[in-house]
């Protein structure tokens, strides 16, 4: 999640790279492609693209360009880019009629506060289950949950994302929490 | 287990995890490569983003853009509580709904999801092309060398310079190895309203009537230029025509004359580099890659005008500054 970065330097340089992308400077779009692929890779693919994320991601951002005129200058690219990526994701996991499985894999990487080996894999036993649990959360309940701690969107944006108001998400999010609680506390005791 | 911070512990061992997910992503440069091949390769009325010209605004980008796909489906897991107010980008001129006798964009996506994207396919597979296109650079240069003698390679291409208002058009080389990449901004530029741009320039600024207030603009240089910025569109004014401000390497199809009002003017109908000259001399600002463009005087004010995709549109643009 290093790409992901909401500082005001940021939030400038999208700016000067959407004014010259709206004057067709399809460099300057590179550039805003380049930033936000993978936010927008993992994104697709934690609400549902599943290996279709690749072509969700780019169908999306072919549509962001030509839509950017629409783009409000002064609120934030990020959220409004990845709205479009949910909303391809939506359409290609409704028009599959699948399910919108979240995606992605445990990387093997030791956890920084683990001691030794015995934490370690206590540590990654837990995530195994915790994200088992995220996994069979309802969807309404697992995208607000992804949002906020996978792509460790805020909740604005996460509003704006999956296109729902911001007491939604909170709500959702809250209901989702209490039944990943319930989860784990099940498989600890 | 059950103690009260436990929230956190979730909430901290979610974020964790988040970190831990591995999810395939390909090389950043390689998606953007892919997207721009695919904006390039579609029909040129649609490829800009909201040509605001009446005979080129396809149904498209622009009229109904503001909510590109906010408009469609609510991506919201369920049916409840999802509303259309949080639209951040649906914006005054969307008329919601509206737009069922023209082909909204959404109606141009195949229900649902587009077929096979085209990624590499194609007449403009990115990478391929642009390692082509640097090879036929690179092997003209060799052969102009050769030809030439030991004249300096990007030059002897040129086969004709020509200076015209404020600009300097090197004609018959290579475009060059077309720069990709942020293009940098000019000498301290910096956005302002329009009134600051007044009042902080030496010469006087005309405003497109055809396109009303411009969206952005911006002073650079310590106010030898301003930049006014409209979707699609992109409004240069410089002070003073005794010195060269840009230069312009392009090939084929040549420059056009024309007229705009009494002025002479030029027609760039190619996309072509494009080279700030800043005015304190020093290093020439890093070239950019611009649109087809029509530059032409207002007493000593040079214009470019850079976005229209052709010249009756340019022109009209042009002659409706006031």
């Amino acid at each position: 999640m290093k790409s992901v970065r909401t500082s005001e330097g940021v939030q400038t340089d999208d700016d000067e790279a959407i004014a010259r992308s709206l004057a067709g400077d399809l460099s300057a779009y590179e550039v805003l492609v380049t930033r936000y692929s993978m936010l927008a890779h993992r994104t697709a693919a934690m609400l549902g693209a599943g290996d279709e994320a690749e072509d969700v991601v780019q169908e999306a951002f072919v549509k962001a360009y030509r839509h950017l005129a629409g783009f409000r200058r002064d609120a934030p690219f990020r959220p409004w880019l990845l709205r479009i990526v949910a909303n391809e994701t939506h359409n290609l996991t409704r028009s599959r009629g699948r399910r919108a499985d979240l995606a992605g894999k445990l990387t093997d990487l030791d956890p920084p506060e683990a001691e030794g080996p015995e934490d370690a894999a206590v540590t990654t036993d837990r995530r195994t289950r915790l994200l088992e649990a995220v996994r069979t959360l309802p969807e309404r309940e697992r995208h607000p949950v992804v949002c906020r701690y996978f792509l460790q969107l805020s909740e604005a944006e996460t509003a704006q994302v999956l296109g729902i108001p911001v007491g939604t998400v909170k709500s959702r999010t809250s209901r989702g929490l209490a039944r990943l609680r319930e989860e784990v506390d099940r498989d600890l005791t | 287990m059950t103690s009260p911070d436990e929230p956190d512990d979730l909430e901290s061992g979610l974020l964790a995890l988040g970190e831990s997910l591995d999810v395939p992503v390909p090389p950043p440069a390689d998606v953007a490569a892919a997207v721009r091949a695919r904006l390039e390769a579609l029909p040129a009325a649609q490829r800009h983003p909201l040509p605001p010209s009446p005979q080129t605004a396809p149904p498209g980008p622009g009229s109904e853009g503001a909510a590109p796909d906010p408009a469609s489906p609510d991506p919201g897991s369920s049916g409840s509580g999802e509303s259309a107010p949080a639209d951040p980008d649906a914006p005054g001129r969307a008329s919601p709904g509206s737009g069922p006798s023209r082909p909204a964009p959404g109606s141009r996506r195949p229900r649902g999801f587009p077929p096979a994207p085209v990624r590499r396919a194609g007449r403009t597979a990115r990478p391929g092309a642009r390692v082509r296109r640097r090879v036929v650079v690179a092997v003209v240069a060799v052969m102009v060398a050769l030809f030439f003698g030991a004249t300096p390679v990007g030059r002897a291409a040129v086969a004709e310079i020509l200076r015209f208002a404020g600009i300097e058009l090197r004609i018959g080389g290579e475009p060059g190895p077309l720069p990709s990449g942020m293009p940098s901004p000019l000498p301290g530029e910096e956005r302002v309203t329009l009134q600051q741009a007044r009042e902080r320039v030496a010469f006087p600024l005309g405003v497109p009537a055809a396109l009303g207030e411009p969206q952005d603009v911006r002073v650079g240089d310590g106010g030898r230029v301003v930049s006014m910025l409209w979707p699609g569109v992109r409004l240069d004014q410089y002070d003073g025509t005794l010195d060269i401000v840009f230069r312009k390497d392009l090939g084929e199809p040549w420059p056009e004359e024309t007229v705009v009002g009494n002025s002479h003017a030029w027609w760039i109908p190619a996309k072509h580099a494009l080279t700030y000259r800043p005015r304190a001399g020093g290093p020439e600002v890093e070239s950019r890659l611009s649109g087809p463009t029509l530059i032409w005087q207002r007493g000593q004010v040079g214009l470019r005008l850079e976005g229209p995709a052709d010249l009756d549109r340019a022109r009209e643009i042009a002659e409706s500054v006031r």
